[in-house]
């Protein structure tokens, strides 16, 4: 089946997707509760979308499409609200965070729907190590052709998302040294990494879509695990990057800051110096490396001029840019609070402190889901 | 020289304990039957009433009192077995979810008051005397801990089923140690006529096991606490088990001694030691190999002290009083499961769960005895329904938990 066409949507509208963790208050390890939650959440009308994922201690929820950051705030919030309701309900914990501390891959249950049953088949252990929690964020793209360019040109920028949402320090008991340990499971799947290097929709279509269908490994969009991958049928590009951050509040912040950088980038793109170019990708690997590993105190190559800064640096200086791309979409507050990030606590540095301060992986796993139910922080 | 009986009655503790363990690992591989249920076969058929391979043991329920029972090791670690036991199921409370959700609440106790009502009425019916039935319906609210946490444990169960199952046990627990104790000081005021020994005695000894299991709960946490402070050495959760598993030991020495119950003491020490929030790895649920062991040795040890000949003779009262508690569970709970959050069926699910009752009655008896209450001898339909339930019982929590879909199913 042929790619299907790009439809058009409204440029700059967005929305967000997010995986997140249920818990047993008890011992804090993860518990499949997603069906008695999905079954009591069905009794009444739901604030955006909730639906169960590859494995039943994960729920997925999302947003509606958005054109502003405070509407967008404020479902989130009410989506979370009415989650944390139901929690209570069903002594059952919600949190962010891109990997549950100590969960053991091998004691999840993968959910029974007929995708993910195939999906098991195929991976292996791959997919239950899949039991891992991110934000999607989608940007509406008035053509395929713009789709494209925005996925090439945000490349630059994956580094600034990984480390600003970074939430995944520990795996299966141990600490990673890794701000976003989540990224690496998905580097294990064969279809990870970016997408081919073309501006044209035509092209991508027919040269390489209609390609790799024909050599039967692919058969939809849905089978590229890509970093930015473009959804044709919502008029999307969706970035796929970022860990479920530990609040509402920076998961609205970073779709805000990818609106903006969009908007600059469409801005410029007529001005024709920062064209995207197949060589940008000389330095994304690394660079998404250096983000993954060090978080804010990575440091990344800028892909033209190939110098190298520190990232904390790079993101305050380009939040500084947007200023006047925030003004215009009402989203200062939000790139106000990724700034404080830069200045304080990633979501990765505060869990690892926890696990200091409270003796322990459950601790942190405590801390975190106070932190999503909107508790003030203790540090 | 010591004479060949003699050493093959030291002998015949670790054998037994030894076959059941054989039994119930060869029976679960074979038939996914639970366990427990293998252990308590064993430990009943190697009786003393039975085979004869095991010594007497307690004093049997409604039979006549064993002498010493106070002095017999046995029955000591039983208790410290089941310690283990309610100190998991106190941490696993959560009082919160408790008042977040009060269905939860009101469903046990419209389940555990509506049980003690059917099963006294049919108890009457049945012919029994007044006090006899009372004491038989107190002892019918409870659900044995020990069966459902071991099956949940052993299935790896989670879910609605599984939560709310561990919560109305524990309250089931609560409520009927609360009865049995106050029937036995009503029992005892009309007996002897002496009120301060019997009502007061029996709170006083409830309120005293609570605060023994509160300090302990607030103590260990806290040592736990300055320990993890001095520095990241080694496995923490493995030295937060042991420590758990010491001092459950020291609780239940020192009821011993004092004379408290180390039912509602272990309960308490768990409750207040999760709420002090130390948390316990998913690898020592259970207690891990020693908890094990001890499971073993007191389902073993919890049969063995029932007669075969009690268990005939109250065996037509006792099919009635499972029936009607198995009924009135089921429909109290599933009453309230559509307001409490989850469907008809996940609360009928729950309601049958809690139909095991083993070690749980048959220790609170011999503790009552240890105090010095003698209980009415007709209590032997209570046999037959530990008999029938501890065997059974099992078995019903499994395929509750089956049905929910709660256990990881292999396809």
């Amino acid at each position: 089946m042929p790619l299907e066409a790009f439809t058009q949507s409204d440029a700059l509208t967005f929305g967000v997707e997010l995986e997140l963790q249920l818990v047993n208050l008890s011992d804090y390890d993860l518990t499949d509760a997603s069906p008695d939650l999905l079954h009591l959440l069905g009794q009444a009308p739901f604030p955006g979308n909730v639906t169960p994922e590859i494995t039943e201690s994960m729920i997925e929820i999302n947003s509606s499409v958005h054109t502003r950051h405070a509407p967008l705030l404020a479902q989130l919030q009410e989506i979370r609200d009415t989650l944390v309701r139901a929690g209570d309900k069903l002594n059952i914990g919600l949190c962010g965070g891109g990997t549950h501390p100590f969960q053991q891959w091998s004691s999840q249950k993968i959910f029974s729907k007929p995708r993910y049953q195939h999906l098991s088949d195929l991976y292996g252990y791959l997919a239950k190590q899949f039991t891992i929690f991110g934000q999607h964020v989608h940007i509406g793209c008035a053509s395929g052709d713009d789709a494209l360019y925005l996925l090439h040109a945000l490349g630059r920028y994956i580094p600034h998302f990984i480390a600003l949402s970074a939430s995944s320090p520990f795996v299966q008991g141990r600490d990673t040294l890794f701000d976003s340990a989540r990224l690496n499971s998905v580097f294990a799947f064969p279809m990870s990494g970016r997408a081919p290097f073309t501006l044209s929709w035509e092209d991508f279509a027919t040269n390489y879509f209609a390609k790799m269908e024909n050599t039967g490994i692919i058969s939809s969009m849905k089978d590229f695990y890509w970093d930015l991958r473009p959804k044709p049928e919502f008029g999307t590009i969706e970035l796929r990057v970022c860990d479920t951050p530990l609040t509402v509040e920076r998961a609205a912040a970073l779709a805000a800051y990818l609106q903006a950088l969009c908007r600059d980038l469409l801005a410029r793109r007529d001005q024709g110096h920062d064209t995207p170019a197949e060589d940008d990708y000389l330095v994304y690997n690394y660079n998404r490396f250096q983000a993954c590993r060090f978080g804010l105190d990575g440091a990344i190559t800028h892909p033209k001029t190939y110098a190298t800064r520190p990232l904390r640096e790079d993101i305050a200086a380009t939040l500084r840019q947007m200023a006047p791309h925030a003004e215009a979409l009402e989203s200062t507050a939000a790139l106000q609070h990724l700034a404080d990030v830069t200045k304080q606590w990633s979501d990765a540095q505060y869990l690892r402190t926890q696990y200091q301060r409270r003796g322990g992986a459950e601790g942190m796993v405590d801390a975190a889901i106070r932190h999503f139910r909107g508790e003030p922080l203790f540090y | 020289m010591p004479s060949l009986l003699a050493i093959a009655a030291d002998l015949s503790w670790p054998f037994a304990i030894a076959l059941a363990w054989v039994a119930g690992e060869f029976g679960h591989r074979f038939t996914r039957l639970p366990r427990i249920s293998f252990y308590g076969a064993v430990g009943f058929m190697l009786a003393q009433h039975q085979v004869g391979v095991l010594p007497q043991v307690g004093g049997a329920v409604g039979g006549a009192v064993g002498g010493a029972v106070g002095g017999d090791p046995m029955l000591l670690l039983a208790d410290v077995a089941f310690g283990l036991i309610l100190f998991e199921l106190g941490y696993r409370i959560n009082l919160r979810w408790l008042r977040n959700n009060p269905w939860i609440g009101v469903a046990g106790l419209v389940e555990a008051i509506g049980t003690f009502a059917v099963v006294d009425v049919i108890a009457r019916a049945f012919g029994v005397a007044p006090i006899t039935a009372l004491l038989l319906a107190s002892l019918a609210m409870s659900t044995s801990p020990a069966s459902v946490l071991r099956v949940v444990n052993e299935e790896r169960s989670a879910g609605q089923v599984t939560e709310r199952l561990v919560h109305l046990t524990a309250l089931n627990c609560v409520l009927a140690v609360f009865t049995f104790n106050a029937i036995v000081g009503y029992w005892m005021f009309h007996t002897s006529g002496d009120l301060l020994d019997a009502g007061l005695n029996s709170l006083m000894v409830m309120l005293a096991s609570i605060a023994a299991g509160a300090v302990f709960g607030l103590l260990v946490p806290g040592m736990l606490r300055s320990l993890n402070s001095m520095g990241n050495i080694g496995n923490r959760s493995h030295d937060a088990t042991t420590a758990f598993a010491l001092a459950v030991i020291i609780l239940v020495a020192l009821t011993w001694t004092t004379r408290l119950s180390p039912l509602v003491a272990t309960l308490s020490f768990g409750l207040a030691a999760r709420h002090r929030r130390v948390a316990l790895s998913q690898a020592q649920r259970n207690f891990g190999a020693l908890g094990e062991l001890l499971t073993v040795l007191l389902f073993v040890f919890a049969a063995a002290t029932l007669q075969w000949a009690n268990v005939r003779a109250g065996a037509a009262l006792a099919l009635a009083v499972i029936a009607g508690r198995f009924v009135t569970k089921i429909v109290g709970v599933a009453a309230f499961s559509q307001v409490g959050g989850i469907t008809w069926r996940k609360g009928a699910l729950t309601g049958m769960a809690l139909t095991p009752v083993s070690a749980f009655v048959i220790l609170l008896l011999e503790h009552a005895r240890q105090r010095g209450i003698a209980l009415p001898d007709e209590l032997n339909a209570l046999e037959a329904v530990t008999l029938m339930l501890e065997l059974v019982g099992p078995i019903i929590v499994q395929r509750a938990l089956i049905w929910a879909r709660e256990t990881p199913r292999e396809d």
